[in-house]
Formats: structure tokens, C-alpha cells, sequence
């Protein structure tokens, strides 16, 4: 199987303050990748004037374009409109779904959608008391559910998942710990773990580290843009990750 | 300063001050900026975190001193730097 390059940034909060910032920096970009992957909060604000501003810099690019959104795109209840804009300029953007691009003779799935808060195993909310509380919980619930079952699913050679909130907390180091329960939750990765995938690719934590692992033993990349400080990273799938990859699939699929 | 606490009715403990400049800072539309870690001694207020432009910098001061009238407040933080991507950067998994 032919190597897979993606490139990947989160975070980049564009406004018209600073319309054509972005794009020179993508120029070259199919040199060194094959996808772009966008860890949501694209604005600042989720407005539809911000989302035009995100749709000018990363439209008709020479490789495909996939989206996630994150909490600021969806602070003026415009999220709808900002992801139909993107998909009209031919971005794909996941709400808790699947696509899968073809890259290299490759069929790349990508999974994902926002994510959503609530902490790590052993200091985190359950969904128990005030209805708040439920919803808070099982909101992220529901999110890690629709994941499971769209990796489990799409129909692909290698599979990544894409997020805004992080799913571990190794990539939180750098942040407060009292916010933890707002920067990810680990029903995230347990979705992920349960079926099995080649790599993590999340933003939204600014202060936290590039990279971690998730108990089961998924890469994790936290792209925040603050994070990488270059306009975005590029990570290389190699066949030999996929000697490792193929007895994990079994295994989950055995598990049922 | 939030808009529904009169001034006469906050108190001024660094505390408090703090969570008001947080969260004056992430929810007023001129900065919206959730990331950034505000500490106060005293009267005086130091912000540190990162943000996108030097405009968007500014701002932050702007909305800190309106959230802690009186305070004197040290914006430490930086502008995110952001470079082009060289050749062969990528890392192997």
C-alpha cells in the first residue's frame, strides 16, 4: 500500500482582520500532502462573514479539503450555514460521519465531527442529577457513539479520525487541569480504541503539546495552529503501521 | 465587567477580578478569546496566552482594562507566529 501524507491544522480562527493571511502559506501544499484535514474553529466568532473569509482561503485547492467544526463556529448558531458553504466550495465537512478520498490508489476514511467535553476516565462528569449535567454528558455520549459506528462502518484502507475536542489528556499538558473537562473527553478515544485506527487528529487545546496516545495505543496530534506555530503539520501513514493496524481490527470486529 | 452585576455589588478580590477579565475576555465580541490565562496581584492584571494578530492583541487590553477598572494591566501575551512549511517536515507513523 502507497504511503499516505496528511496535512492537518486546527485553530485558525480567521476574520476578515485577516483575509488572505492563510492562503500563501498553503502555495506547494500537494508537494508535500495528499489531504488537508481542518480541526475546526475556522472563526472567531461562527459568523457567516467569518465563514466566507474561511472558504476563500482554503477552496479549490489541488487536494481534497476535510472539516471538522469546533465551539467558536458554533457561537452564532450559523454552523449549518458556515458548513454548507464550505461544502459548496467542495470542502467535505463531518458531523459525526464518514468520507473516505482516495489518495495514492489509498481509500483514506476519515471519521469525525466537533467532539465535545466532559474529562478524563476517573475525573469527569457522568450523566447523572441536573438535567444540565445530563445533557452536558450525554451530549459527548452521543457524539462517541456516532463515531463508533461510522469507524466501524466506512469502508477504507486506513482510517483517521478527525475532532476539535481532544480525546486524551496527554495533549492537554500545558493547560490548566481545572479546564480539562471543557478541552475533550476520554469517551472519544474509547470510541476510537474499541474499533481501531490509524491516527487522531484534534485542536481547540492552545497551550497543550502536539502529541500523544490514546490507552489503546492510537497516535494522537493536537494541531491546534498556537500548537504547531507552522500552517499546518504533515503526517506520513508508512506501510508498516499497517502490519500493527490489521490484528487491532480483527480483534475489535471479533469483539463485535 | 458582567452585565448583570451592578459595581456596587461586585467585590474586588484578585479572585474575582480575574474571573471577570476571563471572562469578559471570551465573551466580549471583540476578543472572544477563551485561551488566555489572566493572573492579578493586587491592582495589577498580567494576561499571557497567544492570539492570531497585533490588532487582536490590542483588543485584549482594551476589554481587560474596562473589566477591571482602576487595575493596571500587563498584556504578556504573544502573537501567534506562524511559518511556512518546509520540505520534508513530515513525521512518520
Amino acid at each position: 500500500m502507497s504511503p499516505v501524507r496528511i496535512a492537518a491544522v486546527g485553530d485558525v480562527h480567521l476574520g476578515v482582520d485577516v483575509r488572505g493571511w492563510y492562503r500563501p502559506r498553503l502555495d506547494g501544499i500537494e508537494e508535500r500532502a495528499d489531504v488537508l484535514l481542518l480541526a475546526g474553529d475556522l472563526t472567531r466568532h461562527g459568523t457567516i462573514e467569518e465563514g466566507r473569509v474561511v472558504v476563500e482561503e482554503f477552496r479549490d485547492l489541488p487536494i481534497p479539503v476535510v472539516a471538522v467544526l469546533g465551539n467558536h463556529d458554533y457561537h452564532s448558531d450559523a454552523q449549518g450555514e458556515i458548513a454548507s458553504m464550505l461544502r459548496d466550495a467542495g470542502i467535505s465537512v463531518l458531523v459525526n460521519d464518514s468520507v473516505v478520498v482516495k489518495c495514492n490508489g489509498v481509500r483514506l476514511g476519515i471519521v469525525g465531527g466537533k467532539g465535545f467535553g466532559g474529562g478524563f476516565a476517573g475525573k469527569c462528569a457522568s450523566e447523572f442529577g441536573e438535567r444540565e449535567i445530563k445533557h452536558f454528558v450525554g451530549h459527548t455520549k452521543r457524539i462517541a457513539g456516532e463515531w463508533r459506528e461510522a469507524l466501524r462502518n466506512v469502508v477504507a484502507d486506513r482510517r483517521i479520525v478527525l475532532s476539535h475536542y481532544s480525546p486524551v489528556k496527554d495533549t492537554l499538558l500545558g493547560e490548566p487541569p481545572e479546564i480539562y473537562p471543557f478541552l475533550g473527553s476520554y469517551l472519544l478515544a474509547e470510541a476510537v480504541d474499541a474499533v481501531g485506527a490509524d491516527l487522531i487528529v484534534h485542536g481547540h487545546a492552545h497551550a497543550g503539546v502536539e502529541k500523544g496516545l490514546t490507552p489503546g495505543g492510537v497516535r494522537v496530534r493536537n494541531v491546534a495552529l498556537p500548537v504547531l506555530q507552522r500552517a499546518y503539520a504533515v503526517y506520513r501513514l508508512s506501510e508498516e503501521a499497517e502490519a500493527e493496524e490489521a490484528p487491532r481490527r480483527a480483534m475489535a470486529d471479533a469483539m463485535g | 465587567m458582567p452585565e448583570h452585576a451592578h459595581p456596587e455589588m461586585l467585590h474586588d478580590a484578585p479572585h474575582y477580578v480575574a474571573a471577570r477579565v476571563q471572562e469578559a475576555l471570551a465573551e466580549d465580541e471583540r476578543t472572544n478569546e477563551l485561551g488566555i490565562r489572566v493572573d492579578v496581584h493586587g491592582d495589577q492584571v498580567y494576561l499571557r496566552g497567544s492570539v492570531g494578530s497585533a490588532e487582536r492583541r490590542r483588543h485584549l487590553t482594551e476589554v481587560a482594562v474596562e473589566a477591571a477598572p482602576g487595575a493596571t494591566v500587563h498584556n504578556e501575551c504573544t502573537v501567534v507566529n506562524v511559518r511556512a512549511v518546509e520540505a520534508e517536515e513530515d513525521e512518520r507513523l
